[in-house]
Formats: C-alpha cells, structure tokens, sequence
C-alpha cells in the first residue's frame, strides 16, 4: 500500500537532492554508506512500494555498478598495489577502492532519488509548482511529457505488434535493427505529431499564450512551515558545504 | 498557424531572458574550462568532490539558466512538440541503455524538435528531457547541458540546410557528436568515475589498458560513441521528418521560414528579424 503522504513533493525532491549535494561535498565512502544504510534504506522500506522501487534501482544502478567494478578493477593504471595480474589487465588496490567510492556515490545518487521519483505525486508536484507561480510553460511541459511517456510506450507496442503483423522481421545485423527502428519510429512521430497540432489548436483557444497568472484545480498542500523548512535545509547545507571545503582547503 | 486569441506581451521582459542566456553559455563554458585545464589532478587520489560539485552545479546551474531563457520565447506550437520529443529520448534512451549498445539514441527527441522547431526549442527539449528523465535515470540529470548543447547545434545544423538533403546528416551528426563528447566526457568521469553501459565501459577499458588516463580515455570513448550515435541519430531523424506529410511540418514556422527540409517544407514564409529562437507564428 503506498504510504501516507506527510510532506509536499517539493519539499521531498530538495531534500533528496540536498542529500545528494552532501555525499558529494563529504566524499568519504564511510559517509555514503551511512546514507544508505540509515536514510536510504528505511525510506525505501517505508515507502510502501519495496519491490518496485527495489527493482527499479537494480535494473537502473546494477548494470552501471557492475561495469564500473570490471572497468576500474581491471583496468586502472594508475594503480600501484597489484593483487592479481592477467597481463593486459591487473587487479589493483587503487582500482577497487576507486570502484566502491564510486559505487557507493552512485548507490546513493540512485537510492535518494529513484526511491522520491517513485513515491512522487505528479499532479500534487504541478499543482504546487503552479500555486507557488512557476513559469506557466515549464509546467506544461514538465506535467505533458511525464504524462505522454505511457502513451507513447503503448503506442510504440501496438505500432511494433502491426507491423510485426505485416511481416516485420528484427535480425541481428544492425541493417535490420536499423530498419526495423525506422519501421516503428516513423508512423509513432507522425501520429504524435498530428495530436500535438490538434494540442496547439486547443491550447491557443483557451489562451494559453496570455500572460495572466494560472489557476490549478488542485488544492494547495504547501504550507508555509514547509516553506521556510526548505529555505532552512538549503541555506544549512550550503553553510556546511562552504565550511566542510573550506577546512578541506585549509592545510 | 493560428494565432493567438489573446494580446502577445510586451518587450519588457526581452533583457532579462538575453541575461539568462547569456549567463547560462557562460557558466557551462566555465564549468567545462575548469574541469578540463584547471581541475584534472591525478584520478589515482579519488575524484575531488570540488570537481563533482563543480561539474554538478555548473552544467545543471547553466541548463536552468538557458531553459529559463529561452521558455518565454518558445510559440504554443514548439512548446506543444517538446513533450512528444522528450518522451521519444526517454522511451528508446531506455531501450538503447538496457541493450547495453555501444551507442545512446537518446537525442532522436531533441534532434527532432530541433529540426522542426529551431534551436531554442531544441536546447531545451535537451536540457529538460534529462532533467525528467532524472527522475527515472538519475544517471542522465548531470548531462542536462550537454544534451542542450545537442539541441541548440541540431537546430543551426537544420537552419543552415544539414537536413535539406539526406547525405548532409550524417556529416552534421559526426560534427555535433564530437563536441557532445567532448562537453560529456568530464561529467561522466567527476560524477561517476566514468560508468556507463557496458558497450562504452569496454572502449574505455582498451583505452585504460594503453595507459590512458580516466578522463583522457573516456574523451576519446566519448568522441567515438557520441559520434557515431548522432550520426545515428540525425540520420533517423532526416528519414522521419522526410516521411512527414507537408501539412505536419508547415505547421512548424521555423521549419516554414528557413525551409529546414528544401522543397519538402512547403511555400517560403518571409524571414524573421532577429534571433535564434523560433519566429513568432
């Protein structure tokens, strides 16, 4: 069951995004895995949609955690501490290291925001953003595009399914995969196309190019407490950022 | 084109956006001249976390800046194009990165709208289609500005006739690739120790295996696959936009004005005064 929503999307993604500011700031493993192990992972947990979120951070972070483990791992020349040596490729210490440093960033840069972007109420996001007078283009966009992305997926599976049906074959040559792209992509476009002028025609009926500020249908559920608790949050980690590098720079 | 039914605003917000392009160019200029000259200390130490967060804020700082720039002088017809062209990179960006295919496919959207809705749309078609697909990818938010950088060359190679014939795309394409690679290589390295598929992860590794440095090698990694997949790319784009009914493209007034596809754009409309961006309609 998806959890109870306790704070606004807005104040979600900055706080997510700060944490990623962090572990960068920080750059220690330790503190990476600490913000996996306490933040992360409780919030995924939490989050009422463990399996998909889970797997989503598998399918997403596993394949890029698993090339970097083989490229640095085997192949990092600057390396000095040799462990194993296959001859083109040496296992070394620096590489590995070099390799769980980024991995665990990337864990975390993964974790935080894929675990928010799934829990994320879209509209409450938009209607947010139009309450708190985002420019009126912006949101369009941002509200169109995560809303199309469905359809087009479905869209390019019926157009696949009929042109499979006439006869479309994918081979392994990249001539084919080539052919086979343009098959699918070309009737997708055209028909999105002609939704999208039929979009602009409606849109400038009901003028959408007028300056004027924009009502949302959506109630607001951004509170000023939340309000200051982001400006709050931001100006905090940027002190600590100034103060955390500065003492880094300082011999 | 329909024009609309309200009073077009006024020019007092004209300085303030030029600003914001303005100090957009040159924060991701900057950024990119310090990671590359200033920064590159000895990979073997770690990736400072200055770089990362220089590279971090830069390139995003500097795609907001443009995107904020260039939004109030997009037409409802460019803005109505640039979600189907951000859910096009997303949905076979996807498709690509899990085949683990040595190239992207993720600027077929952006490349798209830029030939169709001029240089500005197609910046930011760029830089916002990787800050949603952020949501889904974390791994493409950091790339925002060099994805803007795709769209704003896309749409000067279209606007200077890259498009009119089939066998000019690829030769734009090989172009804007290589210096898509060239802006993408420091951010893969800073931000990710340069983790990608396991196509470009392997042209990395031979280039290591030679003695490469991390950032050096993932240049020449990033010059070969960007190249070669915007080749791709624009090629993909040229067939779709030639397949296109006349009716759907003249519904484009950047691609009317400066007949981005020769003969197949439909009757001449008289030149714009002034800009990059899209004429009005």
């Amino acid at each position: 069951m998806p959890r109870r929503r306790i704070y606004n999307p807005l104040t979600e993604l900055l706080a997510a995004a700060l944490l990623v500011v962090l572990v960068l700031v920080v750059n220690r493993w330790e503190f990476s895995f600490a913000v996996l192990v306490l933040v992360v992972l409780p919030a995924v947990l939490l989050s009422g949609r463990i399996r998909q979120i889970s797997l989503a951070i598998l399918l997403v972070a596993g394949p890029l955690l698993l090339s970097s483990l083989l490229l640095h791992g085997l192949f990092y020349p600057e390396g000095r501490v040799i462990l194993l040596d296959f001859g083109v490729a040496r296992v070394t210490q620096e590489g590995l290291s070099f390799a769980a440093v980024m991995g665990l960033r990337m864990g975390v840069f993964t974790g935080v925001l894929l675990t928010v972007a799934m829990t994320l109420d879209i509209p409450d996001l938009l209607a947010t953003m139009t309450h708190r007078r985002w420019n009126r283009k912006l949101v369009f966009i941002l509200g169109s595009a995560v809303g199309i992305l469905p359809h087009v997926a479905l869209r390019a599976r019926q157009i696949t399914r009929a042109q499979q049906a006439r006869g479309l074959v994918v081979g392994r040559e990249p001539i084919s995969r080539f052919r086979a792209l343009l098959t699918v992509t070309t009737p997708l476009v055209i028909g999105l196309l002609v939704d999208a002028s039929e979009r602009n025609h409606m849109l400038q009926a009901r003028g959408f190019s007028s300056s004027v500020p924009r009502t949302s249908y959506l109630p607001d559920t951004d509170t000023p407490r939340q309000r200051w608790a982001r400006r709050g949050m931001a100006v905090a980690v940027g002190a600590f950022s100034v103060l955390w590098l500065g003492a880094g720079v300082l011999p | 084109m329909s024009s609309p039914l309200t009073l077009a605003p006024g020019h007092s917000s004209e300085r303030p956006r030029r600003m914001l392009l303005v100090l957009g160019g040159a924060l991701i200029l900057a950024t990119y001249l310090f990671l590359v000259t200033v920064q590159p200390t000895e990979i073997a130490g770690g990736v400072g976390s200055t770089a990362s967060l220089v590279s971090l804020f830069g390139f995003l700082g500097g795609g907001a800046l443009l995107v904020g720039g260039i939004l109030p002088m997009l037409t409802t017809s460019s803005l109505v194009v640039m979600p189907l062209g951000i859910a096009l990179n997303i949905a076979i960006g996807q498709i690509a990165g899990s085949l683990g295919m040595q190239i992207y496919l993720d600027a077929i959207g952006t490349v798209l709208v830029a030939v169709l809705a001029g240089p500005a749309a197609g910046a930011a078609t760029g830089a916002l289609s990787n800050a949603i697909w952020g949501l889904f990818n974390p791994f493409a938010l950091p790339f925002a500005a060099g994805a803007a950088l795709i769209g704003l060359l896309a749409g000067l190679a279209a606007k200077h006739g890259a498009f009119r014939r089939v066998y000019l795309a690829p030769v734009a394409g090989l172009v804007v690739g290589a210096i898509g690679g060239l802006v993408a290589a420091p951010v893969a390295v800073f931000m990710f120790g340069a983790a990608g598929t396991f196509g470009t992860n392997a042209i990395i590794a031979v280039f290591r295996s030679m003695g490469d440095k991390l950032l050096v090698a993932a240049t020449k990694q990033g010059l070969l696959s960007d190249s070669l997949d915007k080749i791709v790319v624009f090629v993909i784009v040229a067939l779709i936009v030639y397949a296109l009914p006349q009716r759907a493209v003249r519904q484009f007034p950047f691609a009317r004005t400066y007949r981005v596809l020769g003969n197949r754009s439909g009757r001449r409309a008289p030149q714009p005064t002034s800009g990059i961006g899209t004429p009005a309609a």
